[in-house]
């Protein structure tokens, strides 16, 4: 049995009121509208293909969550103008905005995914067969675990002025800040993922008499997998917050670059839009990167 | 051959005594169960047979060479994280053929594989990962690995403690109709167990381990012919009597055991 929930339609149907009303010498809002109507068509095909009914309520839940933002934003800004002309935009210019600065970000992007991928890769690279080997050799834990206590909890950020200054270029800096950031946690969970390795499975390879590159190909790498994987997530997330840093301090392109430009301008229309795609690329990537993680670990269960 | 000698052997962890002064000698194609209450090391010395750890002092011998670590020549059991959890049962016996017989075509170890995965009744489970299996099928596909590198020498740890009641008599009589199959050539096997039913269902000599430290009490012959029915075995005069005297001798240990934990507990050492 589907009932029609009567909250998300209500508040959707309050929106579209709400933008359609007529007044005299604006045009009807079309990005705002046409938001609302894709966010809703999206709601009601979520509604119609989910199988239990919690996940009926709570697409309908977040629906509601979305409309009534879009309501208060539009009303607060729009209408009745309560809040801060230049600090609060209206939606209809933001979105629009969006749209007309699209080429722009996604050429910035462009530039600030090379130097996330380069500084990412390059810690994973390095973080991962290191990590492994730490964890598996006793003695070399012992001799590298103080240096990873002093080191690993130093904030990356403050690394930020000394590269600039210490590297030719600032893609160079950026390349290793993002590169720090992400080493250090990618690095200590891997060891910790060798670490945890139920004992009784090491035995069962060793009674397999497997070759040292076997048991660390088929045996090491999979069993420290769940902790890599949380490692890997962390860093990121790390470094994400430390491209952004970097841009902010010294870049001349890029998604950071962008947002702290216009601040500079006093431009928070485009601050906002630069916030809203950073918001949607990040979602993209941690989309990306749930999805590899589950085929990696589908084993558990 | 394969037949297996343990020479005055004792292990030491730390200052904790396992294993004191441990004299055994197991025949080829023998089937021995080491019976003993937890802590008295049993599972220890299977270890030391599995060359995962070493004596403190004595030696171990499989035909007359001494065990300085793992090998392909004894398959072992462990009770859980037999197999690979990342692997499907297939690979998991894929891998241990890899290791037993390389240099083969992989079209031959699937091939292999599967016979064995047939032979304990998994036909079905060749794609599956161990964590869709049930508990007891997990220890088929690991039996079935054991076997599968055809080592003559045979280790289980309490292979079947983790399983109900149903599902281990049925395990049980799988491993004795394994075990039995080709006569001549059977395996020599060391089963360990805490349960006294299932060493008499299974051994021809029972060793039962003592407390603290561990070592053998008593070496008790099980004189009853297989294939062993549990219903007849039970109406069985001679039977019973064997049994009694086996509960008794792992009761005294248990018994004297709990005694000095009631002493200290009137010191007032425990609280």
């Amino acid at each position: 049995m589907k009932t029609v929930p009567i909250v998300p339609n209500l508040l959707f149907v309050a929106l579209l009121a709400a933008l359609l009303w007529p007044v005299a010498g604006e045009s009807v809002p079309n990005h705002v509208l046409t938001v609302a109507v894709v966010i809703h068509g999206i709601y009601l095909l979520r509604f119609t293909c989910a199988r239990e009914e919690s996940s009926r309520s709570s697409a309908g839940d977040a629906a509601a969550i979305v409309y009534l933002f879009l309501l208060f934003w539009f009303l607060a800004t729009g209408r009745f103008v309560i809040l801060d002309k230049m600090l609060f935009p209206k939606p209809e210019g933001v979105l629009h905005l969006f749209v007309t600065e699209l080429p722009d970000m996604l050429k910035g992007l462009g530039n600030s995914l090379i130097l996330l991928v380069s500084g990412y890769l390059l810690a994973l690279g390095l973080a991962l067969p290191l990590g492994l080997l730490v964890g598996w050799r006793v003695r070399l834990f012992k001799a590298i675990n103080p240096f990873t206590k002093v080191l690993g909890p130093i904030p990356p950020i403050v690394y930020i002025p000394y590269a600039i200054a210490l590297l030719p270029s600032f893609r160079a800096a950026s390349i290793f800040v993002i590169f720090i950031g992400a080493f250090w946690p990618i690095f200590i969970n891997t060891v910790h993922g060798v670490f945890n390795i139920p004992k009784g499975l090491i035995d069962s390879a060793k009674v397999l008499n497997l070759k040292e590159r076997t048991l660390l190909f088929r045996v090491i790498l999979p069993g420290a997998m769940p902790s890599i994987c949380t490692g890997a997530t962390l860093a990121l997330v790390f470094s994400l917050v430390m491209l952004a840093a970097a841009e902010l301090i010294g870049a001349n392109s890029g998604i950071g670059w962008y947002v702290k430009n216009f601040a500079d301008f006093a431009d928070y229309q485009r601050v906002i839009v630069g916030i809203i795609f950073i918001g949607i690329v990040v979602t993209a990537i941690t989309w990306g990167t749930e999805r590899i993680e589950r085929h990696l670990l589908r084993w558990r269960n | 051959m394969h037949e297996i000698v343990i020479d005055s052997t004792s292990f030491t962890y730390g200052s904790n005594e396992v294993l004191r002064d441990i004299n055994l000698t197991v025949e080829a194609g023998e089937f021995v169960c080491l019976l003993g209450p937890s802590g008295c090391g049993k599972s220890t010395l299977l270890r030391l047979l599995a060359g995962l750890s070493q004596p403190t002092s004595g030696s171990i011998a499989l035909d007359g060479s001494p065990i300085t670590g793992p090998g392909l020549d004894r398959g072992v059991v462990f009770q859980d994280y037999s197999l690979f959890p990342w692997m499907t049962a297939g690979q998991n016996v894929v891998l241990a053929l890899e290791q037993a017989f390389p240099g083969k075509s992989k079209q031959e170890y699937r091939q292999t594989a599967l016979e064995y995965l047939e032979m304990v009744g998994l036909a079905d489970a060749f794609p599956k990962l161990p964590g869709q299996l049930s508990g007891g099928m997990r220890q088929r596909a690991a039996i079935a690995r054991s076997f599968a590198i055809n080592s003559p020498v045979l280790l289980m740890d309490e292979p079947f403690g983790a399983l109900d009641a149903i599902t281990r008599a049925r395990l049980q009589d799988l491993l004795l109709q394994l075990w039995d199959q080709r006569e001549g050539e059977r395996k020599t096997v060391i089963f360990v167990t805490h349960d006294v039913d299932e060493a008499l269902l299974l051994a021809n000599r029972v060793v039962v381990l003592g407390l603290n430290p561990g070592t053998i009490k008593e070496i008790i012959p099980v004189n009853v012919p297989r294939p062993r029915i549990r219903k007849d075995l039970y109406l069985k005069e001679d039977f019973l009597a064997l049994r009694e005297r086996l509960v008794s001798v792992l009761h005294e240990n248990i018994l004297s055991e709990l005694e000095a934990g009631q002493t200290m507990h009137a010191q007032g050492d425990g609280i």
